[in-house]
């Protein structure tokens, strides 16, 4: 076998191993929750799509904002028409690293709270952020848990004055995903 | 064995070139491919209008299921004469109040009154289809709507009215287009039908067509422009006197959206504020300064709240 077919082989080995090591899902969750003086607002969203690659740490997620379901459906209305313009932006979106992903053994039940770093992008604008991330390994199967602030304004989200108190500076979000072997 | 050596080295300094490669791009693979993965089927287009009528005609908006809608509808006096005499039109006022539930996210059925004539009526809004893009591709919404008038007032003796005399009927086929974020326009042929009209010689059926269309200039406000075009208009006594035809109706309005209620201000020819005077019984004319300011507040309530997703 001469070298070059090596590499090839090689490499080719390389990507099957990167490729089993790709956890996916399609349904996570997300919540997002607004507490100011005259009202609670929260809205939630089970279509979230995620990838993790285990092989090196790479993560990221998608989150159609049209899928945000609201108690009332003309604050639903105005969330995507006024505040995230989903026509425009459709989706908010993630990617980053997990620092220290080695430490996660799928082979064995365990919690890691890792750092993970990265870019987020919702309303089309992208801000670097860096979050603890707790990942929880049962049965083989791996699951993401994590409750983090965003501030609509880092995002151009421009909340009127007449709105200051109903909708927070800050909101408290909260995201779940079960992970599955991507097929 | 140097030349081995160096060839190894260049072999393995283009795997881990290649292997590089695939690291620095598979962050925005990742993504890539989850935004090609996670692209929804068909996208529906929301929001064409922000109330439920543009001026008098109606809008292809509903509202949604489980939400109840209260609407104040107010049609002022003429400019035309005794303006100030009248404060602004204001001792004139005709006022229309209606109320409609959303049973489901297509269906919509309600009940209003009007001063002008003592009208009751009854009414019911239906979607046919939603505009969309995607898997399924759908150029415009179609909204049907349908209402029954029931005018209960006195009429003179010598002139009885029985219920189904009182009776008239308006249908609406609202087909309309979100052209963009901000222009949005409709059509919307019309058919008013009054079992009663003054003179055997008059249709009691007046088709019209509609045309309907708004402009949002900032978020939370839109002007809105509505004319609604005649095919068969009735005759009226000009200043008592002259027969000639009815005017269509031109609209010109401005919206102001806040939280769960829309303000509509408008001025328009139109006289009534009852759906089967507002198209067909239009006396006034504009360039003769027969212009009425009017008003439609709508205010919503969620009476059933939708369920939400589980975490």
């Amino acid at each position: 076998m001469n070298k070059r077919s090596f590499f090839v082989l090689f490499l080719s080995l390389v990507f099957t191993g990167i490729n089993a090591q790709k956890l996916m899902t399609r349904n996570g969750y997300i919540k997002f929750f607004s507490h100011a003086p005259l009202e609670d607002i929260k809205a939630e969203n089970n279509q979230v799509s995620s990838v993790i690659d285990l092989s090196n740490g790479t993560f990221a997620f998608v989150v159609p904002i049209k899928g945000f379901q609201f108690e009332k459906a003309l604050m639903q209305e105005h969330f995507n028409e006024n505040y995230l313009e989903s026509g425009a932006y459709p989706n908010g979106t993630f990617k980053g690293n997990i620092e220290e992903y080695t430490k996660i053994d799928m082979d064995k039940d365990g919690t890691y709270k890792l750092k993970m770093s990265g870019v987020m992008r919702i309303h089309g604008v992208e801000k670097k952020i860096v979050e603890v991330v707790e990942f929880t390994v049962n049965g083989g199967k791996l699951n993401l848990f994590s409750v983090f602030n965003i501030k609509p304004s880092d995002y151009e989200i421009k909340i009127p004055a007449s709105k200051q108190d109903n909708i927070a500076d800050t909101l408290e979000v909260t995201v779940r995903m079960s992970y599955a072997a991507k097929k | 064995m140097l030349q081995k050596n160096n060839r190894l080295l260049k072999g393995l300094s283009l795997g881990l070139f290649l292997f590089l490669g695939f690291m620095a791009s598979g962050q925005d693979d990742l993504l890539a491919e989850l935004e090609a993965d996670s692209k929804p089927k068909t996208s529906y287009a929301f929001a064409t209008f922000k109330g439920t009528r543009v001026v008098n005609l109606q809008s292809p908006e509903l509202p949604a299921k489980g939400v109840l809608q209260y609407m104040i509808l107010h049609r002022f006096g003429t400019f035309r004469t005794n303006y100030f005499y009248n404060f602004l039109g204001l001792h004139n006022a005709q006022v229309r109040l209606t109320v409609d539930y959303g049973i489901t996210d297509w269906l919509n059925v309600g009940i209003g009154q009007s001063s002008f004539q003592k009208m009751y009526d009854g009414f019911v809004k239906y979607r046919l289809c939603r505009q969309s893009s995607g898997e399924v591709n759908m150029p415009v919404s179609i909204v049907g709507y349908s209402s029954m008038f029931y005018t209960a007032q006195r009429t003179p003796e010598n002139r009885p009215l029985n219920t189904a005399q009182r009776l008239s009927f308006v249908n609406e086929l609202v087909i309309a287009r979100k052209f963009s974020q901000n222009f949005s326009a409709e059509l919307v042929p019309t058919l008013v039908h009054q079992n009663t009209v003054d003179s055997a010689a008059y249709s009691n059926s007046v088709f019209c067509l509609g045309l309907g269309a708004r402009y949002k200039i900032t978020k939370m406000h839109a002007l809105s422009v509505e004319y609604v075009y005649q095919i068969n208009p009735t005759k009226q006594f000009f200043d008592g006197t002259a027969l000639q035809d009815y005017n269509n109706a031109l609209s010109v309005g401005f919206d102001i959206e806040t939280g769960g209620h829309v303000f509509q201000l408008f001025l328009t020819n139109s006289r009534g504020v009852s759906d089967p005077l507002v198209f067909t019984e239009t006396p006034g004319n504009w360039l003769d300064g027969d212009i009425h300011f009017g008003f439609n507040i709508s205010r919503v309530f969620t009476i059933v709240r939708p369920k939400l997703p589980r975490e």
